[in-house]
């Protein structure tokens, strides 16, 4: 069941003020309720980069993807208990999950260097394809990351750099970030899942349709799932296995809307925990200007990446940290590059001369971005909105999300080394880019949502059924028959975008669920 | 899914209200009306002129082309026609507040101010801090902001919205536009060392 629409690569225009200003291509019914804390009251709106579509988010993600590290899968036991955050640790090793990533890595046909990165997680094989060539911005990027004594490298993509799995190579035609790839050179699960889905000949497949209950029985197992079409009638579809897949905001919102005589406070949550420990990731931004074309609306989104920031040393003032890259988000298309690289810059959000400069600098300017690990917090949470409901009349998610003090310190911090870099590349001009929703405004204005579309924890895993919400394969404790395969199971966020985590996690689990499905244990 | 104006202040106050939330109402029409007309559809001809001069201050003509030549106005016109529809109250209504503002400084009608008294209204709307904006009418200061976006929107959009004509807008910010369908780019033109051929030479 697919709340959106299929949409073919027909439909993967490069038209920025539909697809990236209105967003009226992937996610044009979204309504959420979104508040920094429980004081404020809330607004309404569309704040996370969801793709409602067959295929969800990855259609339009940048294939950033990496290996979490493994002292990503075991932060409290690395960093111990931090007041106000909610560390735990992952309920498996990373040497459990290390050949999953190698298989997402093959099917998904990663391209990169394996063993360029000398912070990078271990592993076994390198990548299947090899590194993207780059454009003028990654390599002054590179320069100036080398002057500073980092180890610039290819950045890990799942977009192919020859042709690869039935898929052709990349066209480099820069619209890549925000946008559904016109060709499939970006791997999907539209582009690669799907298809083999159906080759099978078993896949039912509905879309269009909007999930809203699933049902429990007497016997204490999920029974089926009460969704509404188009034209908002109602269906139901039983199964024997219910897997949830709908993003930690879909997923915890679905699971708080089953509410029964056996589950009052929603499905699965005898622990009060389905929706909370939401994280979205830090992402400090800056954006600069270069003497010569940087080209950054050409290639894809980040040919080159630095992590040498990224082990935990609490002697920075916090802990745990994540990898730079250059987003040509900001700068592949001119509005996004004045709406996204532009906000904080003072010339964009004046008028006259400065601003048509600004506008004008649209060539030579070049973004650089964090992605950093945002600490737990039970407190940053999905629950029903008791008042604001969508179309069909049903709750829209709330969302209510604010930042641990640990995430303030290391965003101001990366927000420095990054105009280090800056200036290290021969910056002409540079600032901090401070777009709502993509990183902190300031200070005192918490991140409204995950407009990077990074959507971690809300059913987070774990060994004990009274501190987590699922087992570690991603069932949830109290109904047997009941999974939640995406982001929502994470315990902890990592300083890495996380899909290539979410695809590892989803084979390690398949794996389970198909070894346990031939022993009859399901 | 509308956008109320409580949202769209919320959200202008909150956010600068330029991006995402408040341009988002999901009705692409706005290409046949464009294409259609270049004509006057929601606004009126007052309106019209108003609008095509305070975008002519936002992104002006000087030794190349602006907002005027880029036919912002006709792109304003049709977005609030179709896409963002809801927003057409708040704007008619802004409007009226900047002709009051420029009355209330120079006792003149805006269209008619010199350039540098228009950036001055400009400048004390940006700042909200506006003498003889009216009350029941969103912030000045949002109201700019919504405006400065459309106007942006309007020279750098793809040319069927109505604006952007004839690619100046793409041509002064060095944009050679849109490659999906086009084939992209080779290693040697990310690089700089081919040329790169814009979408209105080929």
């Amino acid at each position: 069941l697919q709340r959106g629409p299929m949409l073919t690569p027909n439909d993967f225009v490069d038209d920025e003020l539909k697809v990236m200003i209105r967003d009226a291509l992937f996610s044009p019914n979204q309504l959420e309720t979104f508040r920094p804390n429980e004081a404020t009251p809330t607004i309404t709106g569309r704040f996370n980069a969801t793709a409602d579509c067959v295929g969800g988010t990855m259609t339009h993600w940048s294939a950033w993807s990496w290996r979490f590290r493994p002292d990503d899968f075991r932060v409290l036991s690395a960093e111990g208990a931090v007041a106000g955050a909610s560390l735990a640790d992952w309920p498996f090793p990373y040497d459990e999950i290390e050949p999953f990533y190698e298989k997402a890595e093959w099917d998904f046909g990663v391209s990169g260097s394996g063993y360029a990165n000398p912070f990078g997680a271990p592993r076994k094989k390198d990548y299947p394809n090899p590194p993207h060539p780059e454009r003028v911005s990654s390599r002054r990027f590179a320069r100036g990351a080398e002057k500073l004594g980092y180890h610039p490298f290819p950045l890990p993509v799942a977009i192919n750099s020859r042709a690869y799995g039935g898929r052709p190579q990349c066209m480099y035609g820069g619209a890549c970030y925000g946008f559904g790839c016109p060709v499939h050179a970006k791997a999907t699960s539209l582009s690669v899942c799907i298809p083999k889905a159906q080759a099978t000949g078993k896949l039912d497949l509905r879309f269009n349709v909007v999930a809203r209950e699933i049902t429990v029985g007497k016997d204490g197992r999920a029974r089926s799932v009460r969704y509404l079409d188009a034209a908002g009638k109602e269906h139901e579809v039983s199964a024997k296995q219910i897997v949830v897949s709908g993003n930690s905001i879909g997923s915890s919102h679905l699971l708080l809307m089953s509410k029964s005589g056996s589950f009052p406070q929603g499905l699965a949550n005898s622990s009060g925990l389905v929706g909370k420990n939401l994280t979205f990731h830090i992402v400090p931004a800056v954006g600069f200007t270069i003497d010569e074309p940087a080209l950054g609306f050409t290639g894809i989104n980040g040919h080159v990446a630095v992590d040498d920031l990224h082990p935990s040393d609490a002697k920075r003032g916090f802990i745990r940290g994540g990898v730079i890259g250059e987003p040509n988000a900001g700068t592949a298309t001119p509005m996004f590059y004045w709406a996204l690289a532009g906000a904080g810059a003072p010339m964009a959000r004046s008028f006259g001369a400065p601003l048509k400069k600004f506008l004008k600098n649209f060539p030579r300017a070049i973004l650089l971005a964090g992605v950093l690990e945002d600490l737990p917090m039970e407190s940053n949470r999905v629950d029903l909105d008791p008042t604001v409901q969508d179309r069909f009349g049903l709750p829209v998610p709330r969302i209510t999300h604010g930042q641990h003090p640990n995430d303030l310190a290391m965003h101001r911090w990366y927000q420095q080394k990054l105009l280090e870099i800056a200036e290290a590349a021969g910056a002409t001009e540079k600032w901090i880019s401070k777009v709502p929703g993509f990183t902190l405004i300031d200070e005192s204005t918490p991140m409204n949502g995950g407009h990077v579309g990074h959507f971690m924890g809300t059913c987070r895993m774990g060994a004990d059924a009274k501190s987590s919400v699922l087992d570690k394969w991603c069932r949830t404790h109290d109904v047997p028959n009941l999974w939640v395969v995406d982001g929502s199971c994470f315990p902890t966020s990592g300083g890495y975008n996380p899909t290539l985590t979410i695809l590892a996690n989803a084979y390690r689990v398949a794996n389970h669920f198909v070894a346990e499905a031939k022993r009859q244990n399901l | 899914m509308t956008i109320s104006r409580r949202d769209f202040l919320l959200q202008s106050a909150l956010y600068g209200g330029t991006l995402f939330v408040t341009f988002n109402v999901p009705r692409p029409h706005a290409l046949a009306a464009a294409a259609a007309s270049t004509k006057p559809v929601v606004l009126t001809p007052n309106q019209w002129k108003l609008v095509e001069a305070i975008a002519a201050r936002i992104i002006p003509s000087d030794d190349e082309p602006g907002a005027t030549e880029a036919g912002v106005v006709n792109f304003v016109d049709k977005a609030l026609a179709n896409e963002d529809k809801a927003l057409l109250p708040v704007y008619k209504a802004g409007l009226a507040g900047v002709d009051a503002v420029a009355q209330k400084r120079f006792r003149s009608a805006f269209v008619a101010l010199t350039p540098t008294e228009q950036d001055d209204v400009l400048l004390a709307l940006e700042s909200g801090k506006a003498d003889g904006w009216p009350k029941s009418a969103i912030g000045a200061a949002d109201f700019f902001a919504a405006v400065r976006a459309h106007t942006i929107f309007g020279f750098l959009c793809d040319p069927s919205y109505g604006g952007n004509r004839d690619y100046v807008g793409w041509k002064v910010v060095g944009y050679p536009g849109r490659q999906h369908h086009r084939g992209g780019y080779t290693k040697d033109q990310m690089l700089g060392k081919e040329p790169i051929v814009p979408v209105w030479k080929s």
